[in-house]
């Protein structure tokens, strides 16, 4: 089991997100929901981190507030050494093009734009010269085995595919972690397995990854796991660590002896 | 070993017990890691003494490599369980009990319980699903993991029922 | 999955270089896939903002189109810098020989009459002149020749109002003389503004005679208003010496002026005006004064297009909010997603204002085009002058304007969706999270006691008021243009009718028909245009309203309850718009025709009963259309 961090370069960080006493409140006085209430969260480098809970728990708003999409109510939160709840406007846009890599349940990619040009747009965003960003966009491609569907739209790519693109996208511009908000939410088994595969591989290359899931399965291929309920931590799992469970002891399971 | 999978797999040709071994190796894949050979010899043993199951001694073959194939009985008793629907029943009765018998005689914690088993199966469930990536995508084996994981997954969700509702309990008393 | 040569295991790059051409390939990349994606919102966009650069466009080369042919004229006939009208010929020597005076011609004398022509009647200046070519001001004829005795000749707008040619036979003062030839000149503005320079003069000269008449312009009594019947003719002095009487006797001079210095022309008019001591005194024009009058007959064209191009970059400003609106919620989206990969807040807004305001860059270009073909329909600057004004030329200072209104018009119509859009939260934008509908108690009780289509339609446009708002602005200012010209049409109608009009006297007025044809063609693209919106609204309030329509008949409502339901959405907004049009319109009117008459009430009544019913068939199409959808794939379409 492949879990050593990568090495820190040049004193980043490998503390990649920081968060204490997050808190997240909408409305006031009667109508208050507290969609999170008082989280804290540290993810290192290299790591995978699961959270799951039913829905309403609050988890796919901790996901927003740590890629910037949302600022927290309080609380302080530091991702990839910079503190989100002080940034301006322009300063967490920045940093979500940078350092922070975000794959949605409904994949979001332009309709209009080919899969090249999707993985491209973060890149061109960036501040690349449009050779660089093609190049690093057919990497990618290749990466996630969509080299040959380059120039199809994404009406024609099969819900899989498309969030495999997405997933290319994401890494366009090398983030630091990649947040995914229930990746195979919207996947059929089959796609689900292949996106399942594509983020284990990620992931054991050294990519920091949060991931917000319902399923049980893609929850397991991370080093922890962590429960969410009312906008709370309920448990905390680690899946790593400790001896490998013999696959023997399914086949007593199984009734097979 | 269950009996009728191994009349069954006689039901092919006569074989050798490692034979039967080696194909049920391929068949479960890591699954059957945990099966040996002595389990398999057991197994045959057991189903010679009920008749359904002869050894013919190859003649050209050493005496203890031995060739086991089924009788007309054990033919009867393959094809009856072809069309057997009887599905094997998850246990959850047990852990159920667990659990109550706990809160009543204040044993241990039923929620601390369902924790601990619930990290279990979590752990299992990570094991199974690294062999699934392991194996060919379409093999017999693939197909029995993802059953596998599909129970184990079906289970999860049942504790987590069984949490909540024990956890209100606890808030309740 | 490739793992030798893994993106990922690269070394992360050290700070890119800022390339703007990254950034501007990304830019133009997603304007040109949405244009492409959505060709035809952006085709009417274009159509929408073009009709009104158009307009524009026409408005502003009429500028000056008269002044190029009437210098030409000026060169042609020896133009005069100066013309003096003289109560006697004494007065001539003074001014002849004043300084600054390079040349001159005349003093001629000038008498009035009444002209009768195959039963049109009008009146008449009638210049005595020699048959021998003068040194200044020497009409140039365009047709026959000039004067011999018992042979007139006469200016060739005049000629043309009353339809006469080389040959005919014109009654004046009752005696018949033949028309010799049909000129023109540089010394007098054309019929019918004949009197307009001199009366203008006059309200020039202080001591409080602004009203008085000089001559022969008084004689044929005038107004400041309503010089117009008048034309010129000129004959030779001894015929004209004739046909003075007692009744009619000669009561001014023209004398024709030439100076050093044309430049001096409004300096020494000024000097040379006013004789202390004298009651009688002479009337001086310039040049300049006379050149603007002529170009009076492409003022009032120019007083229409210029209210109208506003009209109509309203309009344009409406149906492009109306485009635009309809694709919120996917704009919002967009934004979403590109503020998700880590788009600013301005590279946000530039995106969404970009593709509008490319296509309005390019709608002003074809406005232009468009714009510069037509006019010279309307550039002909009239038959007092010779040559064509040509082609008339797009100044820089036009194509400024004309793109800047296109840009104007994109902007404001984009500018409150993008504010929105650029500061709506990331997360409900992707999400789409819809604004939900204000419920408002007042109106849902009220609805309760209305049969069903009534219900349905005043929930609706309840629903959604920006939208009901909007579509109501538009109506207005489709009304507003309407009333607008219906009135003009009223006024002009009415002038041709006044007994003190031209057409008392049987004769056509050129301005009055040049007004006319504006009008045509401000009335082709106002209707035009405001069809265009209305099927914009009408459409984008039907499909807003497809989910609760497909909701009602899934509840049992009849296909026909629902679409009468959807119409009555539609008037329920169009209705106050309406009313609030007439009231603008009447003022655009009065405010662009200083002293017209209001068209009678019942034709304002007409246009509102008109445009409701406009508006009500334009809906029920596409109403009927939605209504015939199959309930579950609309239901399961929008749940998507």
């Amino acid at each position: 089991m492949n879990t050593s961090p990568r090495v820190a370069i040049n004193g980043s960080p490998t503390v990649l997100v920081h968060a204490k006493g997050l808190r997240k409140e909408y409305g006031s006085g009667e109508g208050l929901v507290r969609a999170l209430d008082t989280v804290d969260l540290d993810v290192n480098r290299g790591e995978a981190v699961a959270v799951m809970g039913p829905s309403g728990c609050g988890k796919s708003t901790l996901l927003h507030l740590i890629g910037g999409l949302d600022r927290p109510s309080a609380g302080q939160l530091s991702v990839a050494g910079q503190r989100v709840d002080q940034l301006s406007e322009r300063a967490l846009a920045h940093l979500r093009r940078d350092e922070i890599g975000f794959v949605f349940q409904a994949f979001h990619l332009m309709d209009e734009l080919t899969a090249q040009e999707n993985v491209e747009l973060p890149a061109l965003l960036a501040g690349c010269t449009p050779s660089e960003a093609r190049a690093r966009a057919t990497a990618l491609l290749e990466e996630v085995d969509l080299a040959d569907r380059s120039r199809h739209l994404p009406s024609m790519l099969s819900g899989g595919q498309r969030q495999c693109v997405a997933i290319a996208r994401a890494l366009a511009n090398d983030p630091e972690i990649v947040l995914a908000d229930e990746p195979t939410g919207n996947l059929d088994s089959a796609s689900a397995f292949d996106v399942l595969r594509l983020l284990e591989a990620l992931h054991a290359k050294g990519l920091t990854l949060v991931i917000v899931t319902h399923d049980e399965r893609i929850a397991t291929t991370a080093d922890r796991l962590i429960s969410m309920r009312d906008g709370a931590f309920v448990d905390e799992t680690w899946l790593t660590g400790g001896s490998r469970g013999r696959l023997d002891t399914f086949a007593d399971w199984e009734r097979l002896t | 070993m269950q009996q009728e999978v191994v009349l069954a797999m006689l039901a092919k040709e006569p074989s050798h017990g490692y034979e039967l071994r080696a194909r049920l190796g391929r068949a479960l894949g890591p699954v059957a890691e945990g099966i040996s050979e002595g389990q398999m010899y057991v197994t045959l043993t057991r189903l010679e003494k009920g008749g359904y199951v002869a050894r013919v001694d190859a003649p050209a073959e050493r005496s203890d490599r031995k060739v086991y194939c089924l009788t007309p009985a054990g033919q009867e008793r393959v094809t009856e369980w072809m069309s057997d629907v009887t599905w094997p029943r998850p246990d959850l009765t047990e852990f159920h009990m667990k659990l109550i018998a706990a809160a009543q005689s204040a044993l241990a914690d039923p929620v601390s319980i369902i924790d601990a088993q619930r990290r279990d199966l979590l752990r299992r469930l990570r094991e199974i699903g690294r062999a699934v990536m392991e194996e060919q995508k379409d093999s017999d084996a693939a197909l029995l993991l993802e059953g596998i994981v599909l129970r184990l997954q079906a289970d999860l969700r049942w504790l987590q029922a069984c949490e909540m509702a024990w956890t209100k309990r606890r808030t309740q008393q | 999955m490739k793992s030798k040569q893994s993106v990922m295991n690269q070394p992360r790059q050290a700070r890119r270089a800022r390339s703007v051409r990254g950034r501007a390939l990304l830019l133009s990349r997603l304007v040109r896939r949405d244009i492409r994606h959505h060709l035809a919102q952006a085709i009417l966009l274009i159509v929408a903002i073009a009709v009104a650069t158009a307009t524009l466009t026409m408005a502003l080369a009429l500028n000056g189109v008269t002044s190029h042919p009437y210098l030409v004229t000026r060169a042609a006939t020896k133009g005069p810098d100066v013309v003096a009208y003289l109560t006697a010929a004494s007065q001539a020597e003074p001014l002849i020989h004043a300084s600054g005076v390079a040349a001159s011609s005349g003093p001629y004398p000038v008498a009035s009459a009444v002209l009768h022509f195959d039963g049109r009647t009008a009146g008449a200046l009638i210049e005595g002149r020699s048959e021998a070519s003068a040194g200044v001001d020497q009409p140039e004829v365009l047709s026959g020749s000039w004067l011999r005795p018992g042979g007139v000749v006469l200016e060739r707008t005049f000629a043309e109002a009353l339809g006469v040619g080389v040959g005919g036979r014109v009654i004046l003062n009752g005696r018949s003389f033949e028309v010799a030839g049909i000129a023109v000149t540089a010394a007098q503005p054309p019929y019918p503004n004949l009197c307009w320079a001199t009366a203008i003069v006059s309200l020039k000269i202080k001591g409080g005679f602004a009203q008085q008449f000089q001559g022969a312009c008084a004689n044929l009594n005038f107004s400041a208003e309503g010089p117009r019947s008048v034309g010129l003719v000129w004959m030779t002095e001894p015929d004209l010496l004739g046909l003075a009487s007692k009744a009619n006797p000669i009561l001014d001079y023209a004398l024709n002026i030439k100076l050093d210095d044309p430049d001096e022309a409004q300096a020494f008019a000024d000097t040379h005006t006013f004789v202390p001591g004298q009651s009688n005194y002479p009337v001086l024009s310039t040049w300049e004064g006379i050149a603007t009058a002529d170009a009076l007959l492409v003022s009032d064209e120019r007083g229409v297009l210029t209210p109208g191009s506003i009209l109509l970059a309203l309009l344009s400003i409406a149906s492009v909010a109306v485009l635009v609106g309809r694709r919120l919620s996917e704009y919002a989206r967009r934004v979403g997603l590109l503020k998700a990969v880590g788009g600013t807040p301005a590279l946000v807004a530039v995106t969404f204002l970009a593709e509008n305001l490319v296509l309005a860059i390019f709608a002003a270009g074809i406005g232009l085009v468009a714009g510069w073909l037509a006019a010279p329909l309307l550039t002909n600057p009239g038959a007092a002058l010779i040559g064509r004004a040509g082609a008339p030329s797009i100044s820089p200072s036009t194509i400024v304007g004309v793109v800047g209104l296109a840009i104007a018009v994109a902007l404001v119509a984009s500018l409150v969706p993008a504010v929105r859009a650029a500061r709506s939260s990331t997360v409900d934008a992707m999400n789409d999270v819809a604004r939900p509908p204000r419920r408002r108690g007042i109106l849902i009780r009220m609805s309760r006691k209305l049969p069903i289509p009534a219900l349905f339609g005043l929930r609706l446009a309840a629903r959604r008021p920006r939208r009901a708002v909007l579509s109501a602005a538009n109506v207005a200012v489709t009304v507003t243009g309407i009333v607008a010209v219906i009135a003009f049409h009223a006024d002009v109608n009415s002038k041709l009718s006044t007994a003190s009009g031209l057409a008392a006297g049987g004769l056509s007025d050129p301005v009055v028909n040049r007004d006319e044809q504006m009008l045509v063609v401000i009335t082709i693209m106002l209707v035009a245009l405001a069809v265009l919106n209305a099927l914009f609204t009408t459409w984008a309030s039907v499909l807003d309203a497809r989910r609760s329509s497909a909701l009602m008949r899934a509840l049992g409502a009849r296909a026909r309850q629902v679409s009468s339901g959807l119409v009555v959405a539609q008037a329920l907004s169009a209705l106050p718009g309406a009313i609030v049009g007439i009231p603008l319109g009447l003022g655009l009117f009065k405010a662009t025709v200083k002293s017209g008459s209001l068209p009678p009430p019942l034709w304002l009544i007409a246009t509102v009963i008109g445009t409701l019913v406009a508006m009500a068939a334009l809906t029920v199409v596409p109403a009927r259309i939605g209504s015939m959808q199959s309930i579950v794939e609309v239901l399961q379409s929008e749940a998507v």
